[in-house]
């Protein structure tokens, strides 16, 4: 066991190094063989209902790691939070292993169009479940599952089926935990957001042709100032000729997928967007100075605040929690981790009312059944099916607001949910496997199993059906309590 | 259960079904021009005699291997477009059906994933395919399955008793309640069906084996769609593919026997649904339809315009086209019959009737010209 304590002490599950070492199947989720602790009380507390919205669920050991930090609860829950704040790229060797047998997933931009797209999306794929399961930075994890769906891109239209590995890696990953005028920045020239919105053939080489409104429409719309931010469709066309002229080499030309501006398919003249003259001849500054009015409006601050509250507080979120996030999102000039410590230190988000409230989405329902159980697996495509069946798989949502982050959205997908739990917990999916009976000795009985899984005791009824129960471990990823987090 | 249907809004229990003709099938072969004198001219050895045909409108006849199709158009319940496809002129399989199942150039997932969004329908078996691979059609569905994966929904006595201990759990759910007792009333029906297996109605009779094992083959996929269609599992969507149109060869020994596919596995799934097809639409289509001229060895090549069907589901009926006519100069590129008209255009007219949905959210920069199919 070569465990750095910050490893330990990140939340990150402890490995048997052995087993890779022998060339054993690869495990993405630590499965340790001695006993973990359980919750006692009936009802959800704070350290449960951080690990179920901060991360995709507790795995064994992940509380007891928590509570350790500090000898306070709160004061634990603190550290654990700055600590999961500050990310390294450290993470456990089973893994580093599991990814790196996905090879295309390391290529440089020019490389990925080597790979068949199937290829390429399954891979890309597989290690978003792999690090929603293994990473031990989960709240990273989280925040990447959350912009990308902010920044959504369907990863079937044109060359996204090349360059979302790209997008995935540079923007989303790069900036989940940065600021937010670079994530934007990085993502309004990212190749395949330049597809998928329809910004490469964004042009204006004369003052008859019509600029194509596409990203300017979502930038605004989706990804700063929201539907109701207070745009006109004169800001709309406006920011359209501010984008006009960046274009993507296509896979048929030379140094394919590089981006760069065409000044001579670019509008030159002056531009007002929101209120704010820019100068004509500003060339390719007009897309910076573009970005930093909208990256800085106090719609932007409001839009985002919402859909963090949204993802981490509740479907309908508390007008309270909303304006101090969006404030420390202004005070801190988009700064995403001064934004989230602001948003985790609200009574809403503290307060036991708002705990189990929220439904998870098929992504975490599946990514929690596989930490919770502590599952060896290798993410592969029979679970990516699954995901599928349930209308999330990665990379594949169709419009630009990406998948929806609200409980009706997500209710019909109870019975693959259920037919999940069943082959899980069976052994029937190839290439992922637990070992029920010994995860039921470590948690201590049946009872206590469902005490992990819950986040609480369980009550009588479930008690009652658990006892009954041929198959305990299907039953329990399959019962409602295991649905919300 | 009360509720007729499951995971879809009250009143809302219509089912789509697509046939996907993959390969490019011969519009000139399905529905021939016999009455076009251009067309015995470009097609010399392959053209049905006009005596054969079965007649349609204007100069437009039925192929004779299609003869079950020909009362439902009769009785106004099939409609038919010649000259239909898509705007690209790309004539590769790959790019045309990928293409058309995605609805368009601008789009991305596909218009049957779109279009299921867009009707906000949430039931977990919504959309079905009987292929092995769920298409391209129905990427970015809210749910998609291969009927393959629809059976393992039935997998035994440790199903059923995870299924009762549910049931129990989920009725205390203010949320979840709703949802479970429709998933739980779905996994019931499917198990059902898996245990009395697929038995057809009103004396339908699909293709016995001996008939072909192409028609054999097609029409236990419509056998099935049809059980689960009867057995209100929630269906809004079912895709069956038809595939190996790719005439270049010998075309008759091709083409004949998926036109007998055709005919026999449609007439059988309408008989088979009786008075259901009413709420029933089967809509026939292609990546593209052939060259117009037949080539040396018998065949033809890849060409632009070609025919989609419509059946049941209460379309009008009737013969759609704008005929551009066979002569040298009304062709397009390497001598193809035109594309007159816009297959979304005719799957627009099709998604009217099944649910309100702007188009512009499935058919993204496309401009309707709609059909009165």
């Amino acid at each position: 066991m070569s465990l750095t304590r910050r490893g330990v002490l990140a939340g990150g599950g402890a490995t048997v190094l052995s087993l890779v070492v022998l060339g054993r199947a690869p495990r993405a989720a630590a499965v340790g063989e001695a006993p973990f602790a359980v919750p006692e009380a009936r009802e959800v507390d704070l350290v449960e209902h951080v690990l179920a919205r901060c991360s995709f669920g507790a795995a064994p050991g992940d509380r007891e790691r928590l509570r350790a930090l500090r000898p306070r609860t709160e004061d634990a829950v603190d550290t654990w939070i700055d600590r999961q704040l500050e990310p390294s790229n450290e993470e456990d060797p089973a893994l580093r292993c599991s990814l790196g047998r996905l090879e295309s997933l390391a290529q440089p931009l020019g490389e990925l169009y080597e790979w068949k797209p199937e290829v390429l999306l399954r891979e890309l794929s597989s290690a978003a479940l792999l690090r929603a399961v293994g990473s031990r930075w989960q709240l990273r994890e989280v925040m990447v599952d959350f912009w990308s769906d902010h920044l959504n891109i369907d990863a079937s239209k044109g060359e996204c089926a090349w360059l979302k590995a790209a997008d995935d890696r540079e923007v989303i990953r790069r900036h989940a935990l940065g600021r937010f005028r670079e994530l934007i920045g990085a993502s309004a020239l990212s190749p395949a957001m330049l597809w998928y919105l329809d910004g490469r053939t964004n042009r204006r080489a004369t003052a008859s042709e019509r600029p194509n409104e596409n990203y300017a429409r979502e930038l605004l719309e989706l990804h700063t100032l929201g539907v109701e931010g207070g745009y006109t469709q004169a800001d709309v066309m406006e920011a359209a000729r501010c984008l006009t002229g960046w274009t993507v080499r296509d896979r048929h030309r030379f140094r394919k997928g590089r981006v760069e501006l065409d000044p001579s398919l670019h509008d030159d003249g002056e531009k007002r967007v929101l209120g704010h003259r820019i100068a004509a001849g500003g060339l390719a500054r007009d897309l910076e100075v573009l970005l930093d009015i909208v990256a800085r409006h106090p719609a932007t601050a409001r839009h985002v605040a919402v859909k963090l509250c949204r993802r981490f507080i509740a479907d309908t979120p508390p007008p309270d929690a909303v304006r101090s996030v969006a404030a420390a999102f202004r005070r801190s000039d988009g700064d995403l981790r001064v934004t989230l410590r602001s948003l985790f230190r609200t009574e809403a988000f503290r307060s036991p009312a708002d705990r189990r409230t929220k439904l998870k989405r098929p992504f975490q329902a599946m990514a929690s059944a596989l930490r919770a159980t502590g599952a060896r697996t290798d993410c592969g495509p029979p679970l990516l099916e699954l995901l599928r069946r349930m209308g999330q798989a990665p990379f594949q949502y169709p419009t630009p607001e990406g998948a929806p982050d609200v409980a009706p959205a997500w209710t019909g997908t109870l019975l693959w949910r259920w037919r999940l739990a069943m082959a899980l917990a069976g052994g029937e999916l190839a290439g992922t496997s637990l070992d029920a009976e010994r995860l039921i000795a470590r948690a201590g009985g049946v009872d206590r199993l469902a005490a992990h899984l819950l986040g609480r005791a369980p009550d009588p009824a479930e008690q009652a059906a658990l006892a009954g129960s041929p198959r305990p471990l299907a039953l329990l990823l399959a019962s409602p309590g295991f649905q919300v987090c | 259960m009360s509720s007729i249907s499951l995971g879809t809004p009250p009143g809302e229990d219509r089912v789509l079904v697509t046939v996907f003709l993959r390969g490019g099938a011969d519009g000139l072969a399905l529905v021939p021009p016999v009455g076009d004198d251009a067309y015995r001219r470009v097609r010399p050895r392959l053209g049905v005699p006009p005596a054969r045909a079965l007649p349609l409108d204007g100069p437009f006849g039925l192929a004779p291997e299609l003869a079950e199709l020909h009362p439902f158009f009769l009785s106004g319940q099939l409609a038919v477009v010649h000259a239909v496809g898509s705007d690209d002129d790309s004539r590769s399989h790959f790019v045309a059906q990928e293409l058309m199942e995605r609805g368009g150039v601008a789009a991305s997932g596909g218009w049957l994933g779109r279009w299921l969004r867009a009707r906000a329908v949430s039931g977990a078996l919504t959309a079905v395919t009987t292929g092995r691979e769920v298409p391209d059609s129905l990427r970015g569905a809210p749910s998609a399955t291969a009927l393959a994966g629809l059976m393992e929904l039935a997998p035994g006595p440790e199903w059923s008793s995870l299924c009762e201990s549910l049931g129990g759990l989920y009725a205390r759910d203010a949320r979840l309640g709703g949802p479970a007792r429709d998933a739980l009333a779905a996994a019931a029906r499917v198990s059902k069906l898996r245990t009395e297996g697929v038995r057809p109605e009103h004396g339908a009779q699909y293709a016995e084996r001996r008939e072909g094992e192409v028609a054999h083959a097609f029409g236990q996929q419509l056998a099935q769609v049809a059980a689960l269609i009867r057995a209100r599992i929630g269906l809004v969507v079912a895709c069956v593919d038809l595939a190996g149109w790719d005439s270049h060869f010998a075309q008759e020994t091709i083409v004949a026997p998926r036109l007998r596919a055709l005919a026999l596995g449609l007439s059988a799934f309408a008989t088979d649904l009786g008075t259901a097809l009413s709420r029933v639409t089967v809509v026939v289509m292609s990546e593209f339809g052939r060259r117009v001229a037949e080539n040396a060895s018998l065949g033809t090549d890849h060409g632009r315009g070609g025919v989609m069907l419509v059946l049941g589901g209460g379309t009008p009926g009737g013969m759609h086209c704008r005929w551009p006519g066979l002569d040298t100069d009304r062709l397009e590129g390497p001598g193809d019959l035109p594309v007159v008209h816009d297959y979304r255009d005719v799957l627009a007219a099709v998604l009217a009737r099944h649910g309100e949905v702007p188009m512009s959210a499935v058919f993204p920069g496309h401009a309707p010209r709609p059909l009165a199919v």
